[in-house]
């Protein structure tokens, strides 16, 4: 679709075409003035199409008055837009009352809605003005899930929220999103949130051009073109990183040592072990600590090693988060436990550049030949 | 012009201020509570008259003027032309005003109501129009977003949310009727001022009406203007407000 606004010479959004998925949240990130809000404000019709057309399960969006068709889409806005002479439970029924829902239908809804954003019931008669930024943008979702539309879409919605409350908020919604499963448009032009939120994300240039449509590992490892390379950032193998978990890589095996153990075995473990060092572990294979050659140099693998064996990595942790922690330590090697704290092998700078090295390859070698374009 | 007043002076109901120059009133002291006292049926009428005056120009404001800012809403070329219109209006001195409808509706209550509800309608007026005009952004934008026709977003929205400036508004023209329908003596429409102007024009001002009178009208301004906080503490509950 396009949209050429009066008397502008170019197009805010040219021939942009692009299929969501039904479930998925399609995240459209770009610089400011890209076109995005315009983009997705043609689909509920505040922005008029131009040329083209919107389709919504094969119905297209100019089929139906904009006001019935808006009642059946989410909205969700930067600005979050409470009426502040409703309350809460006011707010959250607009979309129920405009459809002339029945007054014990709406009230159980609200008291849903309430539950599922975790917000106390005793918030459903104060007004907007009583309630924290947070708080405010998590009554905005709920007032856009109210009807519960098929479809939402959502404006820049974190975007006001302080970077602590957003993140949590951000989580808040994957969780419900796994939940309920709409098909969400997400206007973003924050690439990590992007990332963070996105089942495919959209980059799109100025006037609206998409750049590249893919899931947000593709992105990060194939963009496109320099300047999706340059949106994503510098640090985009750190961004891919944090879409991952420490078990979804190879670990190296570590050479582990017990306690009372003849040296002269544990040495040759060594032997071309990819880790020079020898972990002491306990019974139950839980790290006690790194062995220095001193400890090496006795007959028997002491009790107590001379040097500790933290950072512990958690294997489901993000793989982000660990390189941080190796970064820190003191060997660039680090243990991996499972949830009981047993030892399942060790990450090390290495393993991570080596595969991110790998997977770089991988994806140049078999460039994604499914993703839907436009 | 002069000509034109002093027969409606004459109308005036004249009063007597007492009889001889021993008593307070006869010595025009500041203020006799004894003659408020013994008179005080005779001001009765005036007061309810001057509630009447008050009450039916607010109202009759306050009704031409959500209509105007209404039909101005959705043209917002029309406001200038109405704010304008009804600005001219307001600087109409008063006695003037009532002089130039004496012709058309003839001496008596009408007229003093026609101008006093066209001072009101420029209050009221400038304040729906502010109140409609700040409504956020957001909140439209959402309204609109999520549904609701332009009339929904009018009525559950716009002038809802407009109620506190509406209301700062009619109380602004309450109490600037509440003093400027004294002159509605002149219209030939009673009122306080037939206590304030008795006799005080032609002869000596009885200071004991004059004072009497002030009171009666700040008495009743500030009631009004509490009445009407608590009118909005019911209506915009979400907006907190301060009385006078």
């Amino acid at each position: 679709m396009t949209k050429r606004y009066r008397g502008a010479d170019t197009d805010a959004v040219s021939d942009l075409s692009l299929e969501v998925l039904a479930g998925e949240i399609c995240v459209l990130v770009g610089p400011s003035g890209c076109g995005k809000t315009t983009a997705m404000r043609m689909v509920n019709r505040t922005v008029e199409i131009t040329s083209g057309d919107i389709e919504i399960g094969g119905t297209s969006v100019t089929a139906r008055p904009p006001a019935q068709l808006r009642r059946e889409m989410g909205y969700v806005i930067q600005q979050i837009g409470l009426f502040p002479h409703r309350t809460i439970a006011e707010n959250i029924a607009t979309v129920p009352l405009l459809l002339g829902w029945s007054r014990e239908r709406t009230a159980a809804r609200v008291a849903e809605l309430l539950e599922l954003i975790s917000l106390p019931a005793d918030v459903a008669d104060r007004y907007p003005a009583q309630l924290s930024g947070g708080q405010q943008q998590r009554v905005g979702v709920a007032r856009a899930l109210a009807a519960d539309p098929p479809v939402m879409l959502m404006d820049e919605p974190f975007g006001a929220i302080d970077p602590i409350n957003r993140e949590r908020i951000q989580n808040e919604f994957l969780r419900l999103q796994a939940e309920i499963r709409k098909t969400v448009l997400f206007v973003t032009h924050d690439i990590d949130e992007a990332i963070k939120m996105g089942d495919r994300i959209a980059v799109l240039r100025e006037g609206g051009h998409l750049a590249q449509y893919a899931t947000p590992a593709e992105l990060l490892m194939a963009p496109a073109d320099d300047f999706v390379e340059d949106f994503v950032g510098a640090d985009r193998a750190l961004k891919r990183l944090a879409l991952m978990r420490v078990s979804d890589i190879d670990l190296w095996e570590a050479p582990l040592a017990f306690a009372g153990q003849d040296t002269a075995e544990v040495r040759a473990k060594l032997e071309g072990a990819e880790v020079p060092w020898a972990l002491l572990v306990d019974g139950e294979r839980k790290p006690l600590g790194w062995l220095s050659e001193r400890d090496l140099a006795a007959v028997r693998v002491p009790q107590r090693p001379d040097i500790s064996p933290d950072p512990l990595l958690d294997r489901d942790g993000v793989l982000r988060d660990a390189l941080s922690d190796l970064l820190q330590s003191q060997t660039h090697y680090a243990p991996v436990v499972d949830a009981r704290g047993a030892t399942v092998g060790i990450l090390s700078l290495a393993v991570i550049s080596d595969f991110l090295a790998s997977e770089e390859a991988k994806v140049e070698e078999h460039p994604p030949t499914e993703r839907p374009l436009g | 012009m002069l000509g034109f007043v002093l027969p409606l002076l004459a109308q005036v109901q004249i009063r007597e201020a007492g009889s001889g120059a021993t008593t307070c009133e006869g010595k025009n002291d500041a203020f006799c509570p004894g003659f408020v006292i013994d008179n005080i049926n005779d001001y009765v009428s005036p007061f309810l008259e001057h509630i009447v005056l008050v009450l039916a120009s607010v109202l009759a404001g306050f009704v031409v003027a959500m209509v105007l800012a209404i039909v101005s809403h959705g043209r917002r070329w029309l406001i200038p032309v109405f704010i304008g219109t009804t600005g001219v209006l307001y600087t109409i001195p008063s006695i003037a005003l009532f002089l130039l409808l004496l012709p058309i509706t003839g001496r008596g209550t009408v007229t003093a109501l026609i101008a006093l509800s066209l001072y009101n309608l420029q209050i009221i007026y400038r304040n729906a129009n502010a109140g409609l005009a700040n409504v956020p952004d957001a909140a439209k934008d959402a309204g609109r977003g999520m549904g609701m026709t332009d009339r929904q977003l009018l009525w559950q929205v716009e002038i809802p949310l407009a109620v506190p400036e509406i209301i700062a508004g009619i109380r602004i023209a309450t109490v600037s009727t509440v003093a400027i329908a004294t002159l509605a003596i002149f219209a030939g429409a009673g009122g306080l001022g037939e206590i304030l102007y008795n006799e005080g024009i032609q002869r000596d001002v009885f200071k004991t009406n004059i004072v009497f009178g002030s009171v009666l009208a700040v008495a009743l301004a500030i009631s009004f203007d509490g009445l009407l906080v608590l009118a909005q503490r019911f209506i915009a509950p979400w907006r907190k407000v301060r009385a006078l």
